[in-house]
């Protein structure tokens, strides 16, 4: 750390950055670690609410002092048991406050959080703790308690197991188990045995230590994981408080999985900085529920999500009265009008403006009320392409959302459209201090303080996936226009070479049937292929509606699939496809998959994104029947 | 196989504003049973009644013997061959076990077949016979339940809609009806659909099995099929999974393949 030069700072919404973004040491409010950052925000914020989450229907504060407390006993409890710095924590459990409260107790001690998806089988859970080399493993509840259980004499180097609901293990009694109040009262006694060595661990750590675990889900091969260090949080807190800022008075829900970077930053990290309150949703089937009664300020999906609620109203509205109908057909016209200005950055009329109010005041906000956007002032999406009419239809009922883009990698962020420099289709600029550059083969590369600092226990891979000069192999192939916004049109490996010689990406492709209301997701497959096919996930809902509407009869998932209605449906949706595209882009024939994916089956990542090379190998009869 | 005598497409049903059926779409074939299983509220009762005729269906068919009926009025369906036995018994109290099986024949003037169907029934229900005379409130709940059957079978129908048959009534009970419904099928050919909380005997019982959950159909199969998927073993059939603790208290997500 160089402190000699002083580093001019700015304040954005009442916390101080360096003036200059990228710049090291990273400061916010002059911490340059998480856990520092963590420290002060609970010494001075005290008594304030940080979390709420809902307990037997009604929802429950906690305050900054209960973040510290308990991350205080969790830190000391596993240092008393024996964790060291640089040692690996595994925390497979639901978004909840104690996600949080290990995160931070763990990094406090100088141990490093690696999150498992709660969907993850023993045997994935297995190999992550073995990857890591985890000393302690955080179960949620009995049902992840099993996962460990079964495969518990193939994982040497945990020490001990720490359970949070103890819910129906009242009667167990295994030597490395014990239940989270356990480690509270050791952490209680190892505090008062020895007061301030809590405080003592948080300023040992230094920005360069290594700071959380995040395993990638890998389409091919085994899973590997992300070290980011404090100065890359630290570096994508500063990027997000300039691109998605946030306000003391903010309200957020967290409901994506916290093993994600996404949600991890946008839930936990982003907080410390900007002190927003954020609300745990109960579980992922209650999201829209909670969503409602939250009314967040903010809010990040993943573009499932927004499709899911575009989707609800357009079923709302078929089913609605002609008059109602008619309301809504003008106020989004009113809508779409207001926001072909706004998404332009140009000033609207003030007719249009007028017409907006109106339409706004009778129709729209009543609409954003039911879907708990009425407080938005910014939804974000990432993780996944969004369609352009989507993201124009947000716009058009008064809710701006903004498209990003990020990887584990580069600690979630690496470009951000904002409500004010935005361009529908791109992923927007890159964020500020961040160096983006399109190598000769069209990959996007980056540089700055928010890449990660390489694989756990790989340098191979590690090796690989940075340039000789330093600059983060992203693995996306895209362009950047002449104002500087970012367009990708899909992944290096991904590229399909026909047997005609011609470079495919088929992301480009994937992404254009996305957008379709019936098609959840799709592969397209074609390599060393005469011609491209696709093999497709139907949306269930929206085509279960729509055979309903005309009449299709169907009992189950699969007799859905089968009927010649859908498959004329989604190949009309093919065929407007393709129009998009050049000849030997042409989709010749498709397949719909007609299981019912799950987050548990291994055909899905935990994002609910088709893994290709698993689709490939799982519906290999499919794709033969094609060719 | 030839074609369904009872097909029903698309059928959705509402209680007020709360839609009970969200599309359902199935094949009844003659001579088969058809089990229909699912947890409360799945809207098995409701189907039941829609194709009896007591619940108007909003959107669908319901298609016997190549006609539509959906929406007819319940006493003509029971004149085209569909007869309702529903959940709970319903026999008429005050009445005797005679009068009980006489109003089954309502929708009949051929006095001899119902002479005929009578000894039928009291073939197939020898304590009926015993208790011609008796009030029906009188009797016990399986007698009951044999008397609803019964009072069905008078009918003369095609297909029988049997709602929870097993309700109340003691294992040796239950194995009894059903062996008696089988009896009915191997010997009249009877076509039945059958609902059932019993999972495991009205598997044992039917050749097709449906499952429902939430107002749609899940699952189809025959029932070896369905025995064998590890789903209805876990949901249905209480088969409890190998787990690493003896307690294990929670259970994987259904994925109904």
């Amino acid at each position: 750390m160089n402190m000699q030069t002083p580093v001019k700072s700015t304040t954005i919404n009442g916390v101080t950055y360096n003036a200059e973004a990228g710049q090291r040491p990273v400061r916010v409010d002059s911490c340059t670690t998480i856990v520092e950052l963590f420290q002060k925000r609970c010494a001075d914020l005290g008594p304030k609410t940080i979390h709420r989450e809902k307990d037997l229907g009604i929802w429950k504060e906690f305050t900054w002092n209960d973040y510290w407390n308990h991350a205080l006993w969790i830190g000391m409890g596993l240092r008393k048991l024996g964790l060291k710095r640089g040692e690996v924590v595994s925390i497979l459990s639901e978004d909840r406050k104690e996600w949080a409260y290990f995160d931070m107790g763990i990094q406090s001690v100088g141990g490093i959080a690696s999150g498992v998806y709660t969907t993850d089988s023993g045997s994935q859970l297995n190999y992550l703790v073995n990857d890591s080399g985890s000393r302690f493993l955080v179960v949620e509840n009995e049902e992840q308690l099993d996962k460990f259980l079964t495969h518990e004499d193939e994982m040497p180097s945990l020490l001990k197991v720490i359970i949070l609901e103890d819910e129906g293990l009242h009667d167990l009694d295994h030597p490395r188990c014990m239940l989270i109040s356990e480690l509270y009262e050791i952490g209680k006694a190892a505090d008062a045995e020895d007061p301030n060595a809590f405080e003592a661990e948080i300023a040992i750590a230094k920005p360069e230590d290594t700071a959380l675990l995040i395993y990638t889900s890998g389409t091919t091969g085994m899973p590997k994981g992300a070290m980011l260090g404090h100065e890359n949080i630290m570096a994508a807190i500063e990027a997000g408080a300039r691109r998605l800022a946030v306000l003391e008075t903010d309200e957020q829900l967290c409901f994506l999985p916290l093993c994600h970077i996404l949600e991890r930053d946008v839930s936990i990290y982003f907080p410390l900085a900007g002190k927003c309150i954020v609300n745990f949703a109960e579980s992922p089937e209650t999201v829209f529920n909670n969503l409602q009664e939250v009314s967040p300020n903010t809010f990040t999906a993943v573009p499932r999500v927004w499709e899911k609620i575009y989707s609800q109203v357009l079923i709302m509205v078929q089913e609605a009265t002609p008059a109602g109908r008619l309301a809504y057909g003008l106020a989004m016209k009113a809508g779409q009008k207001r926001a072909g200005y706004l998404i332009g950055g140009k000033p609207v009329p003030a007719g249009v403006a007028a017409n907006f109010w109106l339409w706004d005041k009778l129709v729209l906000r009543n609409l954003r009320r039911m879907l708990g956007f009425d407080r938005m002032r910014r939804g974000g999406t990432g993780a996944a392409p969004i369609s352009p009419e989507l993201l124009k239809w947000y716009w058009s009922i008064g809710v701006p959302l903004v498209e990003g883009y990020g990887m584990t990698e580069t600690a979630g962020l690496a470009t951000m459209n904002t409500r004010h420099e935005n361009t529908v289709g791109t992923i927007g600029m890159p964020i500020p201090g961040y160096d983006l550059r399109i190598a000769d083969d069209g990959e996007i590369q980056t540089k700055g303080l928010n890449n990660f600092q390489g694989y756990w226990r790989n340098n191979e891979k590690t090796a690989e996936t940075f340039t000789d000069d330093g600059w983060l192999r992203t693995g996306d192939v895209g362009s950047v226009n002449d104002a500087g916004f970012v367009t990708i049109t899909g992944r290096l490996k991904d590229i399909i070479i026909t047997a005609g010689g011609k470079n495919i990406t088929p992301a480009e492709i994937e992404s254009r049937l996305k957008f379709s209301h019936y098609i959840s997701d799709a592969v397209i497959i074609g390599d060393r292929r005469k011609f491209l096919t696709a093999l497709i996930m139907i949306d269930q809902e929206n085509v279960e509606k729509y055979a309903q509407d005309q009449k299709v009869p169907f009992s189950n998932f699969a007799s859905l699939c089968a009927a010649k209605e859908v498959k004329d449906l989604i190949e009309a949706e093919v065929k407007s496809v393709n129009k998009e595209f050049a000849r030997v882009e042409q989709i010749k024939d498709f397949r719909l998959i007609d299981v019912l994916l799950t987050a548990e089956d291994e055909e899905l990542t935990a994002t609910m994104k088709l893994k290709r090379s698993y689709v490939e190998k799982a519906h290999s009869h499919l794709i033969e029947e094609m060719y | 196989m030839s074609d369904p005598i009872l097909k029903i497409r698309n059928i959705e049903s509402f209680y007020g504003p709360i839609m009970a059926i969200r599309g359902v779409s199935l094949d009844v074939h003659q001579g088969r049973i058809v089990s229909i299983l699912g947890a409360n509220g799945a809207g098995k009762t409701t189907l039941m009644k829609t194709i009896s005729g007591v619940m108007d269906p909003e959107k669908g068919q319901i298609i016997f013997e190549g006609l539509e009926i959906q929406g007819r009025e319940p006493h003509k369906i029971v004149h085209d061959g569909i007869v309702h036995v529903p959940e709970g018994r319903e026999v008429f109290p005050l009445m005797t076990v005679e009068e009980n099986l006489a109003l089954g024949a309502f929708t009949r003037s051929d006095s001899h077949g119902i002479e005929r169907d009578r000894e039928m029934v009291f073939d197939y229900f020898p304590i009926l016979k015993e208790r011609r005379n008796q009030e029906a409130g009188t009797l016990s709940g399986g007698q009951q339940q044999m008397l609803a059957i019964g009072r069905g079978l008078m009918g003369k129908p095609k297909v029988m809609l049997l709602d929870e048959p097993s309700l109340g009534l003691s294992p040796l009970l239950v194995k009894e009806i059903f062996t008696i419904l089988k009896r009915l099928n191997d010997e009249q050919n009877m076509t039945m659909m059958l609902v059932e909380q019993n999972a495991s005997a009205a598997l044992e019982l039917a050749h097709d099995g449906y499952v429902m959950e939430v107002g749609r159909i899940v699952m189809d199969g025959t029932a070896d099929e369905l025995m064998k998927s590890e789903d209805i073993q876990n949901f249905y059939l209480g088969v409890q999974e190998d787990g690493a603790r003896e307690q294990r208290r929670w259970k994987r997500k259904k994925t109904w393949r």
